[in-house]
């Protein structure tokens, strides 16, 4: 049998109808794939494809999928939901792209629909509603988990496990979680529990609100401890809003919308006096400054939205801007800087923290090739994805300079992934937070000053 | 990653399977999808699977396995193409060759490379810069696109007025051919070979001969300095006679780019903005290298030709990080379309430089008549023009539209002695195009020579040539249903 050019038939141009296979309300934004024009420059900035070189799992092939539903090609089904699910949501095409195509809008639009036509059933369900539902948002009871965690490292029992080989019946990325687990402290948000404003060292210049994170404060406690005291030390009266919660990030990613919106109103409103709002998670800065996207079919909280975001400012960035106390004390140590997604690619902060860091007298920054390359934290990804993201995390190992004695980087999910790397491939470096180091240079300062 | 398992019943997937292993073959619908077009989106057509080979061996099992089975079969690298070359028209087993990525050796001594087919173009410029190489073709897409692609399509570039376009830079192929033997070709990169030019003949034959499975590459040293100049002009014709004069003054510049006030609102909105004034009708970007003595001069001959064509400003880059911005601008051009419009044709039709104004003022007559904007980002130094119809295949009507509106632009290439494109190749799109610029007869000498290599055309059909009906291939068909 042989092909013939006759044997072609032209079809008419696809276009859009209003066939869509989206039946819930807020379904993908036809306008995020109408820039879309499919140049494939995308295609190398994306970690999936990089890895697996097959475009459904590329940006635009994503895009392509998720414009496909809409026009009735496919239906919201397994297959689709597998590359719309194994999207790190890195942002990195969002850099890469020309037409700025919002694809991680699109993802998480895409995965909204995917949740509400196949709604998780079975362990998955229980998992997820465990964690998303019952945890996060509370932070009583994740001060009760962090309560328990810290029990556990404290009695011994860490110490039990981990030499009775209960760790190598966990599935291999649980136990690899495990091992790399930070020594807890007490949270900010306890510790500062009956206190209105934490005052300015010295005069105070301004006053800004603060975002501890539900997993940061129970888990990376001492990043906020190292936050407040940069901030106040710099002339911030640091206000800590009891009501705040959660910031939604994960239910957003997760394909839970509805949660995401209940945790952003939640936050709106306990964040309404602010003039400022400080975030160390990148993450949840990424987030925060996206919540009118949650609310496209509610022009009232869209409007409110809107204005919240604006007033959202990752630390580093804000510290640059406001200027800050250039510390006097050396920290000799060689640091490489990792740019987490959604500092980067998410809120185009890159050189802050690279200025931060370069300000600590005796830090010598080597370079990270590819450093704005995700890790493959993204989020809980690594929990429910953990072959691509391990794969992932690899590849970024492979660029870790072998000669430096820590990695900086913005977000706690990167830390625990990258603290993962390290344990994994036999690495020696600290993981370390870029507010931590610079809170250490003030600390050495004034204890060289108290020996005076 | 690939699912577990087949679940299948078509026993074409499960042995082509057999050849890749379970994770490397899509047959889905919906993976599938992201197969359905490349960087040309006009039409869309579903591959029967998609295979990604590791190695030559597995290339020339699949190919022996389509061959044998009478299933159509094509190459793909990126997908960035844009005349559609990789698009399945036949329903058509796709052998990606992204997976086959390596470079397999450098050979400074004699500037030479060997990479896999799914070597993406710039990262052999960054893997072998650091010793001071690097190699010259570079598409506008060269951050993604494949080294194997570029064979194929014989791609181009911006710096390609002065260093040429990839075939001057394919040293030596190893190629699958359709009947799935493996062939070397090119004489390990020694210069000269008696014989036919085989070489040229694959290079731009858009994987209609074979399919291309390791190149090398001739890589040049970097040039000793380099200096690059942006122009802005209230006049378009002010700007093509520029072009024009510098080429006369005997300059060779490594790049001579212009953009219409089009193409600047579009890359202007877009992810990589200069801050370009957006009521200038025409700019100009003219890049210099080479030894560093001579440049200095050069430049202000090329100010001085830009001032004596009434230029409104000319600047020359500052610093490496001025230049890359420009050039960012410049190269995600297309791409930037996205931002003023849902969706663009690009066309790439080839004139005499010195026709410049008057083809420009054509495409705008073109435009007016259709009611399409059409933004024009083009090599103007080697006078490749890329009108860019920008329509919205949404509105009933626009696609037919822009296509016929791109039709013309070539036509209007084609009637002052141009051509049909320049670096993009024909594909789909360009087909029928064809005839503007060749006999039927001409066509089936081509046709002809394509039956020696894909006598069964199972390989990328549906490509490069019109479709029969006047041709002569349906008289070929008749005499020998005659017969």
């Amino acid at each position: 049998m042989s092909t013939r050019e006759s044997d072609v038939k032209e079809r008419p141009a696809c276009t859009t109808t209003n066939l869509s296979n989206y039946h819930w309300s807020d379904p993908p934004d036809e306008n995020k794939w109408a820039d879309c024009v499919h140049c494939g420059m995308c295609l190398e900035s994306c970690p999936t494809y990089e890895l697996t070189g097959q475009e459904q799992h590329s940006p635009r092939g994503r895009v392509h999928l998720i414009k496909s539903v809409a026009e009735g090609k496919i239906e919201v089904n397994e297959q689709f939901m597998d590359p719309v699910f194994a999207c790190l949501d890195c942002r990195a095409c969002t850099t890469a792209c020309p037409a700025d195509v919002d694809v991680g809008g699109l993802i998480e639009e895409a995965r909204g629909q995917i949740r509400k036509a196949m709604p998780l059933t079975g362990y998955r369900k229980t998992v997820s509603n465990f964690f998303l539902h019952s945890l996060f948002p509370h932070q009583n009871r994740l001060n009760t988990v962090g309560g328990l965690l810290k029990f556990y490292q404290k009695s011994g029992m860490q110490k039990v496990v981990r030499k009775t080989g209960l760790l190598k019946v966990m599935p291999d990325h649980l136990a690899e979680m495990e091992r790399i687990m930070p020594v807890l402290t007490k949270p900010v948000r306890q510790k500062y529990k009956n206190q209105n404003v934490i005052k300015a060292k010295g005069e105070t210049k301004h006053e800004v609100s603060f975002l501890t994170g539900c997993v940061m404060d129970v888990m990376f406690s001492d990043i906020n401890d190292a936050t407040i005291n940069v901030l106040t030390r710099n002339g911030n009266d640091v206000v800590i809003p009891q009501n705040q919660t959660c910031c939604g990030a994960l239910h957003v990613h997760a394909g839970d919308r509805e949660m995401g919106r209940k945790l952003a109103k939640q936050n709106i409103e306990a964040f309404n006096d602010a003039e400022k709002i400080i975030v160390n998670a990148a993450g949840c800065g990424c987030m925060m400054k996206e919540y009118a996207e949650l609310f496209r079919e509610e022009p009232e909280w869209h409007e409110k939205a809107l204005a919240f975001s604006a007033k959202v400012e990752d630390v580093s960035k804000y510290l640059h801007d406001t200027g800050y106390e250039k510390p006097q004390a050396e920290i000799n140590t060689r640091i490489t800087y990792h740019d987490a997604c959604h500092l980067a690619h998410g809120q185009g902060v890159r050189q802050e923290p690279r200025n931060i860091l370069l300000d600590i007298p005796g830090v010598e920054m080597v370079h990270m090739p590819n450093a704005d390359r995700c890790c493959g934290s993204a989020g809980i990804y690594n929990i429910t994805n953990p072959e691509m993201a391990g794969a992932v995390l690899e590849s970024k190992m492979e660029n870790v300079p072998d000669d430096v004695e820590m990695i900086s980087m913005g977000n706690p999910g990167c830390m625990l992934q990258m603290a993962m790397g390290v344990q994994k491939y036999g690495r020696n470096q600290k993981i370390v937070h870029t507010v931590q180091l610079l809170d250490w240079a003030y600390q050495k300062e004034d204890g060289l000053r108290g020996q005076e | 990653m690939g699912r577990k398992g087949l679940k299948t019943k078509d026993k074409h997937i499960k042995n082509l399977a057999k050849i890749v292993g379970d994770r490397s073959i899509l047959h889905h619908k919906e993976d599938l999808l992201a197969y359905d077009c490349d960087g040309f989106t006009i039409h869309k057509y579903l591959p029967k699977a998609v295979v990604f080979p590791k190695d030559t061996q597995e290339v020339a099992r699949l190919v022996n396995y389509c061959s044998d089975n009478g299933l159509p079969f094509l190459a793909r690298g990126a997908g960035t193409g844009l005349s559609g070359g990789a698009i399945p028209v036949n329903g058509e087993v796709v052998i990606s060759l992204v997976k086959m990525k390596k470079l397999l050796s450098v050979d400074y001594e004699n500037r030479r490379a060997v990479v896999e087919p799914g070597f993406v173009n710039l990262k052999l410029t960054n893997s072998i810069s650091d010793k001071g190489y690097y190699y010259a073709p570079d598409p506008s897409s060269q951050y993604c696109c494949t080294i194997g692609g570029n064979v194929a399509e014989n791609a181009g570039g911006a710096h390609c007025l002065k260093y040429g376009v990839t075939t001057n830079h394919i040293l030596g192929l190893e190629v699958v051919l359709p009947n799935g033997e493996i062939i070397e070709i090119g004489n390990n990169g020694v210069p000269d070979a008696p014989g036919y030019d085989l070489l040229g003949l694959i290079t731009g034959s858009e994987g209609t001969l074979g399919i291309v499975t390791k190149i090398t590459v001739r890589i040049l040293k970097n040039p000793e300095a380099k200096q690059t100049v942006l122009a802005y002009f209230n006049d378009v014709s002010d700007g093509s006679h520029a072009v024009s004069d510098i080429i006369s003054a005997g300059i060779v510049p490594a790049a001579l780019e212009m953009m219409d006030k089009t193409a600047i609102e579009g890359v202007e909105a877009a992810a990589f903005p200069v801050g370009h004034p957006r009521d200038i009708e025409a700019l100009l970007l003219i890049e210099v290298d080479g030894i560093s003595a001579g440049i200095d001069e050069q430049i202000s001959q090329i100010l001085d030709v830009c001032k004596n064509r009434n230029v409104r400003e000319v600047k020359v880059a500052q610093d490496e990080a001025e230049r890359a911005r420009w050039w960012a601008n410049r190269k995600t051009g297309f791409g930037a379309m996205g931002a003023i419009s849902p969706d663009y044709l690009v066309q790439d039709g080839v004139i005499p430089r010195s026709r410049l104004p008057e083809v420009l003022n054509r495409i705008n007559q073109i435009s007016e008549e259709s009611g399409l904007r059409i933004a024009n980002i083009f090599h103007a130094g080697d006078g490749n023009l890329h009108p860019l119809v920008l329509f919205d295949a949404r509105i009933p009507g626009q696609t037919e539209l822009a296509i016929a509106a791109g039709s013309a632009c070539l036509q209007a290439c084609a009637d002052v002695g141009g051509t049909i494109t320049g670096e993009h190749g024909v594909g789909i799109e360009k087909r029928e195009e064809m005839r503007f610029v060749f006999t039927d007869e001409e066509i089936q000498a081509q046709t002809d020579i394509r039956e020696v290599f894909n006598p069964g055309n199972l390989l990328n059909a549906g490509k490069l040539f019109p479709s029969p009906g006047r041709c002569a291939e349906v008289k070929k068909e008749i005499k020998e249903a005659a017969l």
